[in-house]
């Protein structure tokens, strides 16, 4: 999927200066698309993971008088 | 140049010349990270790579204005860029800021920072320089009218070759590193 997003951000670099407007666009519309995926994939993921217990964000239910 | 000519055409020379400079300052930037890569053996890590394919989206914002003309939507590709390098870095400041097995700060600080923390205020700093020229120039027909000067014209030409060649240095780079699948950082997959 990197080997992608980095295919179409060269594309719409290329595109942008020496190919038509559309492509760049388009090329870049593409790579933006795959990066926002990208990242929620690799911050969801349970082997990265979106968990970060340091902080905390629910009630801990063990707590006295919780 | 007259002085009238001159008042009419600076907001444009500044306009300009600030683009150039924030084109140059993330042309360095990724050619220093590239450095640490190829010369220290530090390998990216996902969320890195995001990060440089951010800076490259906002060197394409700037590219387009050289090559098309000043419009506000090339300040906005810019712009949506910056927001998603600061959203990545944040994110992986948040994630490595407790070392953990497997979670910890990749690569070597930079005057006492890593890598990921220098890109939030990479970010920052694009977004304030970005905040401060609208506020400063404005997005008028003064400068939807104006040409760069041939200088500026030839520089930005020079600039965006070598943004290029970043860009497809790290595409065989990440080929090398991640082939179809995940990145990794402890070594290239193809080698």
């Amino acid at each position: 999927m990197m080997v992608a997003v980095f295919a179409t951000m060269l594309l719409a670099l290329l595109a942008g200066r020496y190919g038509p407007g559309w492509l760049a666009i388009l090329s870049l519309v593409a790579c933006f698309g795959l990066s926002v995926g990208l990242f929620l994939f690799e911050i969801y993921s349970p082997d990265y993971g979106f968990r970060m217990p340091w902080l905390q964000t629910r009630l801990d239910s063990n707590l006295p008088g919780a | 140049m007259s002085a009238a000519s001159l008042s009419r055409q600076l907001p444009a020379l500044l306009n300009d010349l600030a683009l150039l400079a924030m084109m140059l300052v993330l042309a360095a930037i990724l050619t220093a990270a590239m450095t640490l890569q190829y010369a220290y053996g530090e390998l990216p890590c996902p969320l890195c790579l995001l990060q440089r394919v951010a800076m490259f989206g906002v060197c394409f914002g700037i590219m387009l204005h050289f090559r098309r003309g000043y419009s506000v939507r090339n300040t906005g590709v810019s712009l949506l860029f910056a927001l998603f390098l600061l959203i990545v870095s944040v994110r992986q400041t948040l994630l490595d800021i407790y070392p953990r097995p497997g979670h910890s700060y990749i690569g070597s600080t930079v005057l006492g920072l890593h890598m990921p923390v220098w890109s939030i205020l990479i970010a920052l700093a694009i977004l304030l320089a970005f905040a401060i020229k609208l506020i400063v120039l404005g997005g008028g027909e003064h400068l939807r009218d104006a040409r760069p000067l041939p200088v500026f014209h030839a520089l930005a030409g020079l600039l965006s070759l070598y943004v290029i060649a970043l860009c497809a240095i790290n595409f065989v780079s990440v080929i090398l590193q991640c082939g179809l699948g995940e990145c990794h950082t402890f070594g290239y997959r193809l080698l």
